[in-house]
C-alpha cells in the first residue's frame, strides 16, 4: 500500500516536472515569437559567445598539459604541440581564436554604437558589454604572457599568478558580466529596427 | 522575459525556433570554419605592421601609446580615463527631445507640459558625435602605423 502510494506521488512529481520542463522549453524556445526580419549582423553577440566557448574548451584541454612555472612552461607547450594527439590544432586554435573573438566583439560593439542601440533603456547592456571587451583584452594579455614567445621575456613575474588570473580570475568575472548581459537582454529585449 | 507579441500583429512576428536558431547555427558553423582556415593559413605570430611578435593587432594602439607616453603613471591614467569614457558612453551622449504635451489643468483649461523624451537615432544623424567617433577610430588605426 505504502509502495503504491509512494509510486503515485513519484508519478505525480514526474508529471509535474515534465510539464514544468515542457512549459520552460515551449515558452523559451519552441513557442517563442520574435520580431520578424532581424539582421544577420545581429548574430555578432552570439558569435562572440561561441568564440569564447571555443576558447574555454581549448583552454581546458591545454590546462591538463601546461606547467605553470618558469622551468616547465616552455617544454610543456612544446610537448602539447609535438607529442599530444591533435595538440597542435587545439593549441593553435587557442592562440588564433582571440583574434577572431576580439574582432567579433568589436564589430558587435561598433554596430551597437553606430545604430544607437545603447540608448535608453539599454544603457546597462552597453556598460556590461564594454566591461566584457576590456576583460577580453585583459585575458588575452595574460594569455599572451604564457605563450611561447613570452615565457622567457616575463620570467621576472611569477608565472603561477598570471596563470591563475588567466584561467580562473578573469573567466569568473567574465562569467558574471555575461550572466548580467544576457539577463538584461532577455528582460529588455532586442532592439527594434529604426 | 520581454514579450514581443504585445504591440505586434502575427505578420510582424516569426518563430524563434527554427528561424532564429537556424540563423545562429549557420553563423556559428561559419565561425568554426573561419577559425580552422585561420589556423591552417596564418603563421604564428601573425604580423602585418612593424611590431614585436608578442603584441596582437588589437593591443597595438596601446603598445604604441605606451612607447609615445614615457611616464608610466600618465599612461595608466590615460588608459583608465579612456576606459571610463568608453564604459559611460551611453550616459554622456543622451538624446533628449522636448515634446509639448497638452494637458488640462484643474479648471479644465488646456495648458502645455514640456516632456523630455529620449529617442534613438543612428550615430550618423548626429554629426558632431559621428565625427568624434570616426576621428577616434582613425587615430587609433594611425597609431598602429607610427614608426618608433
Amino acid at each position: 500500500m505504502n509502495n503504491k502510494h509512494t509510486g503515485l506521488i513519484n508519478n505525480e512529481n514526474e508529471n509535474e516536472n515534465k510539464s514544468f520542463l515542457r512549459t520552460l522549453i515551449e515558452n523559451n524556445v519552441t513557442r517563442r515569437l520574435i520580431p520578424k526580419g532581424l539582421s544577420w549582423f545581429g548574430c555578432m553577440g552570439g558569435l562572440s559567445l561561441v568564440a569564447f566557448l571555443i576558447q574555454v574548451s581549448t583552454g581546458i584541454f591545454l590546462m591538463f598539459h601546461f606547467v605553470p612555472n618558469e622551468r616547465g612552461a616552455l617544454d610543456s607547450i612544446h610537448n602539447v604541440t609535438h607529442n599530444v594527439p591533435y595538440g597542435w590544432l587545439l593549441q593553435r586554435l587557442h592562440a588564433i581564436g582571440p583574434n577572431i573573438m576580439v574582432g567579433m566583439v568589436i564589430s558587435h560593439m561598433l554596430r551597437i554604437l553606430f545604430k544607437g542601440i545603447y540608448k535608453h533603456p539599454r544603457e546597462l547592456h552597453w556598460v556590461s558589454g564594454a566591461c566584457l571587451l576590456i576583460l577580453t583584452l585583459l585575458i588575452y594579455y595574460t594569455g599572451s604572457m604564457l605563450s611561447v614567445g613570452n615565457v622567457k621575456a616575463h620570467s621576472g613575474i611569477h608565472l603561477t599568478y598570471i596563470y591563475a588570473i588567466h584561467v580562473a580570475g578573469i573567466p569568473l568575472i567574465m562569467g558574471l558580466f555575461m550572466g548580467m548581459h544576457f539577463f538584461m537582454v532577455r528582460t529588455t529585449g532586442i532592439c527594434e529596427q529604426l | 522575459m520581454k514579450d514581443y507579441t504585445k504591440d505586434r500583429g502575427p505578420e510582424r512576428l516569426e518563430p524563434f525556433f527554427p528561424n532564429e536558431m537556424f540563423r545562429h547555427t549557420i553563423v556559428s558553423c561559419f565561425l568554426v570554419v573561419l577559425e580552422l582556415i585561420a589556423v591552417s593559413i596564418f603563421p604564428l605570430p601573425f604580423k602585418v605592421v612593424n611590431k614585436p611578435d608578442n603584441i596582437s593587432w588589437f593591443l597595438l594602439p596601446l603598445y604604441k601609446l605606451s612607447k609615445l607616453v614615457h611616464n608610466e603613471l600618465l599612461f595608466i591614467l590615460i588608459l583608465a580615463s579612456c576606459a571610463l569614457l568608453f564604459i559611460s558612453w551611453p550616459f554622456l551622449v543622451r538624446d533628449k527631445k522636448n515634446k509639448m504635451l497638452p494637458i488640462k489643468n484643474a479648471k479644465g483649461a488646456d495648458s502645455c507640459h514640456i516632456l523630455q523624451i529620449s529617442e534613438r537615432r543612428n550615430l550618423w544623424q548626429r554629426p558632431i558625435l559621428f565625427a568624434v567617433v570616426i576621428l577616434t577610430i582613425s587615430s587609433m588605426i594611425q597609431l598602429c602605423f607610427i614608426k618608433l
